[in-house]
């Protein structure tokens, strides 16, 4: 048993789902590189859901690097953490990928500020039972903590055990199967140890009895090495990486836990509806550092990758440090015009200002060439839906894509909702797949926004 | 740095995929049933076929210029007249007057598609509903069979009672009506098996070569052009009907594999009844769909008047296709969400 040949390929998986290029070879081997903090970093006040944090800092006082400059009362909600030290220059709008303009905390680095590396100090001798699930959930929230792997959610709110929704299962996501990025791949191979002491200490907080650590089977370095070093911790007996089929969007955690418990979120509904937490290899990384170190979120793994980046690789960047910087230190682009990506081609947002400060979601920024997007479904005619069915045949939430995108079209609101608008993950397979060059996923999210305006002009 | 940055909705990459490149896969699967229609009927093919395309796409060209479309030429890049236009003609006799043959691609493209919108908006198949048009108007021409260049006219013909006539030659579908008529006959016609399978027989255009169709159609499966649902049902409700039949009185019902060869059936099968416009969007409905048209056109063959049904029994699961798509509503990966 125990020498048994690992298994790297991975049987489970969800209905539906597409295959676009992977891209991965960009980054894949380039290690996780700190950069050093720049003249001026943009702490954004809203990076999670939920309440937006209220600064704690004026314009023109001196702060920490780790300071907390920004909190609220709120139960959803995340502080935030100056990554440098420095003065507040001032508190002022800022580009945000999802918000448009937000409220940003400006900080001017002082000329001595030392780099931040990666937390070096996980080996295999975690004991989780020194810590209270308490003291986790604490240490969780006053560190910041959200969902790194796009969505943002506070941490703390997933994790804390909720007597009307008792969680029995964690799933570990490792899947990444976004195009492109492999922050969460370098993570895997190089902070083993630091997401398997994340994961335990994740599992004694939520008091959950079975974990699984979702991987692609496209990485079969990390499915090793994970189960490598999960021999030789104590007490992981109930650990199991499971690898999982390569598809996307394998990594969203609807289909992940589809994946590997065959089990479906309900529409509309949240994971602990059925006993789960999902939590993102990042995220587990930075409980364990938050846990052991007491030492807040100011950093994360950022990919900066596409082929317009001169040097991509993967970075350990300063929360707040602007896109342009991050690019300039990758040694720019080699192209005048291109398309700058927060996160990956499939869903990731496009941005128009450069200024744009990287968040604690912020998992890649991907600059594509000119000629992927003038392949891209935007740039070219779109033409009359042909009912081909290829957008139902890969919606992995078994929506009607074509439909909903159309209702929206016309302004059918209700027909849109009929069918199940806000069941839509926005995973942007249909509108990758359509031969009809319909942006069928943004004729969606248009019809969610619509919707949600409907709703509070006349509440019930 | 950057200059011109690009802004768009996700997902910003796509599959290089269009509706042209769907329709010219539709095309290459239908070149070997052009290549055995040319073969069998020689210059027919070669007169009809461009008639029908050509035609076809001046009809849209026509259409769009009376729309007062910005650019008229715009829409004939899709392909999708020309694909009408093929299999319009390969459902045609070969030895159809080019008038008649213009008047129909016309008719197929401009009510059977460009009245209702254009591409993508048509309730019918358009090729369908030229071919439909041309068996109401001229019913002579239409059961003209011209017999394939390869036969020998001089032999005597492969059923015994078919009086030889020098150019024409009745199908094996219009056999199987006298045999179920008669209440005898059907083994004659099974024997003709092989020719219907090769395409050495009478009949329409594209229609004979039960081989060069299969090869085709197995082509676009494969490239995923189509998916096997609607081919699969409406094959099995096909054999499960011939079969019920044969079973009852092998005299007068030919057997499944002989239908399957014979008449527009497997043209219908790979290239008709999966024209995405005209057939219903999910699973459940294209099983609904082909069932459907398998039944409809058995129906036809074995109790009603007409030698061969499939075109009417496009034609009108066609005309339900909204109504399964409204009955095949998906339910969503989570259930119904309780709202
Ligand atoms: S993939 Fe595009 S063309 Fe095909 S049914 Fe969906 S919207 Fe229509
Ligand atoms: S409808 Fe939504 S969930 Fe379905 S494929 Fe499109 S974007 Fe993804």
């Amino acid at each position: 048993m125990l020498n048994m040949k690992i298994n790297t390929k991975g049987r489970f998986t969800f209905p539906g789902g597409t295959h676009p290029p992977q891209s991965k070879d960009l980054t894949a081997e380039s290690k996780i590189q700190p950069v050093p903090v720049g003249k001026q970093v943009a702490v954004m006040l809203s990076q999670h859901i939920g309440a937006v944090c209220q600064p704690l800092v004026r314009q023109g006082n001196m702060v920490q690097a780790g300071q907390k400059i920004g909190d609220c009362d709120a139960f959803v909600c995340a502080p935030v953490h100056s990554p440098i030290t420095g003065k507040v220059k001032e508190i002022a709008l800022r580009s945000h990928a999802v918000l448009g303009r937000s409220l940003a905390i400006v900080i001017d680095a002082y000329a001595y500020n030392p780099t931040k590396r990666p937390c070096p100090g996980f080996k295999d001798d975690l004991d989780e039972n020194n810590y209270s699930a308490e003291q986790i959930c604490n240490a969780v929230r006053q560190a910041g903590i959200v969902g790194m792997g796009g969505a943002g959610f506070p941490t703390r709110v997933k994790i804390e055990p909720n007597p009307r929704l008792p969680k029995e299962t964690l799933i570990i996501n490792g899947c990444e199967c976004e195009p492109y990025i492999t922050s969460d791949y370098r993570i895997m191979l190089e902070w083993t140890n630091q997401i398997i002491a994340g994961t335990k200490l994740a599992r004694k907080a939520s008091g959950c009895s079975k974990v699984f650590i979702g991987i692609e089977d496209n990485k079969p370095e990390a499915i090793e090495v994970m189960n490598t070093a999960l021999k030789t911790h104590a007490n992981n007996d109930d650990i199991k990486v499971v690898p999982v089929r390569t598809k996307y969007p394998q990594g969203g955690e609807r289909q992940l836990i589809k994946a590997i418990l065959k089990k479906d979120v309900p529409t509309g509904g949240i994971p602990p509806m059925i006993g789960v937490v999902a939590l993102n290899v990042a995220t587990v990384a930075a409980i364990a550092e938050a846990v052991v170190f007491d030492s807040p979120l100011t950093h994360r793994v950022v990919t900066v990758t596409g082929e317009a980046i001169a040097n991509p690789g993967n970075f350990y960047v300063p929360i707040g440090t602007s896109v342009e910087e991050l690019i300039e230190f990758c040694g720019g682009v080699t192209q005048k015009s291109a398309k700058v990506i927060l996160g990956g081609p499939m869903m990731g947002i496009a941005i128009a200002d450069l200024k744009t400060p990287i968040t604690k979601t912020t998992n890649a920024v991907t600059v594509l060439t000119k000629k992927q997007i003038g392949r891209a479904k935007f740039a070219r005619r779109q033409t009359p839906c042909i009912r081909c069915g290829r957008c139902l045949e890969v919606c992995p939430e078994n929506l009607n894509p074509t439909k909903i995108a159309h209702a929206v079209k016309n302004n059918l609101l209700d027909v849109a909702e009929n069918y199940y608008i806000s069941g839509c993950m926005e995973c942007g397979c249909c509108s990758y797949v359509c031969p009809a060059n319909i942006e069928l996923t943004g004729y969606i999210k248009t019809g969610k926004i619509f919707l949600a305006e409907q709703k509070k002009k006349k509440p019930e | 740095m950057l200059k011109n940055i690009t802004v768009s909705c996700a997902p910003h990459i796509s599959q290089p995929l269009s509706t042209r490149r769907v329709m010219v896969d539709v095309i290459i699967g239908l070149v070997p049933a052009i290549v055995a229609a040319g073969y069998y009927f020689r210059i027919y093919a070669l007169i009809l076929i461009p008639t029908c395309v050509i035609s076809a796409v001046a009809t849209e060209w026509l259409c769009n210029l009376i729309r007062k479309k910005p650019n008229p030429l715009e829409s004939l890049g899709d392909f999708s007249a020309v694909v009408t236009g093929i299999i319009l003609a390969l459902s045609l006799p070969p030895g159809l007057p080019i008038w008649t043959a213009v008047i129909g691609s016309a008719f197929a493209i401009a009510v059977g598609k460009m009245v209702f919108g254009g591409l993508g908006a048509n309730i019918f198949n358009p090729a369908m509903v030229g071919r439909a048009f041309l068996t109401a108007c001229f019913g002579v021409l239409m059961t003209t069979w011209t017999v394939p260049a390869t036969i020998d006219t001089t032999m005597p013909k492969i059923a015994a009672d078919n009086k030889v006539h020098a150019r024409t030659q009745a199908t094996p579908l219009a056999w199987s009506k006298q045999a179920i008529k008669t209440k005898k006959g059907a083994h004659a016609v099974n024997a003709q098996f092989k020719s219907t399978f090769t395409g050495e027989i009478g009949g329409c255009l594209g229609e004979t070569s039960a081989l060069a169709l299969f090869i085709g159609g197995l082509y676009l499966i494969v490239k995923r052009t189509i998916n096997p649902h609607i081919p699969l049902a409406v094959l099995i409700s096909t054999v499960v009907f011939a079969n019920i039949g044969s079973m009852i009185n092998p005299n007068a019902y030919i057997r499944p594999m002989s239908h399957l060869c014979s008449g527009g059936m497997l043209l219908c099968v790979f290239f008709i009844a999966t024209d995405p416009v005209t057939a219903p969007l999910t699973i459940k409905g294209m099983w609904i769909f082909g069932i459907g048209v398998g039944t409809i056109t058995m129906l036809i063959r074995i109790v009603g008047e007409y030698p061969e049904g499939v075109m009417y029994a496009i034609l009108l699961m066609n005309a339900v296709t909204p109504l399964i798509d409204r009955f095949c509503k998906l339910v969503p990966a989570g259930g119904e969400p309780n709202v």
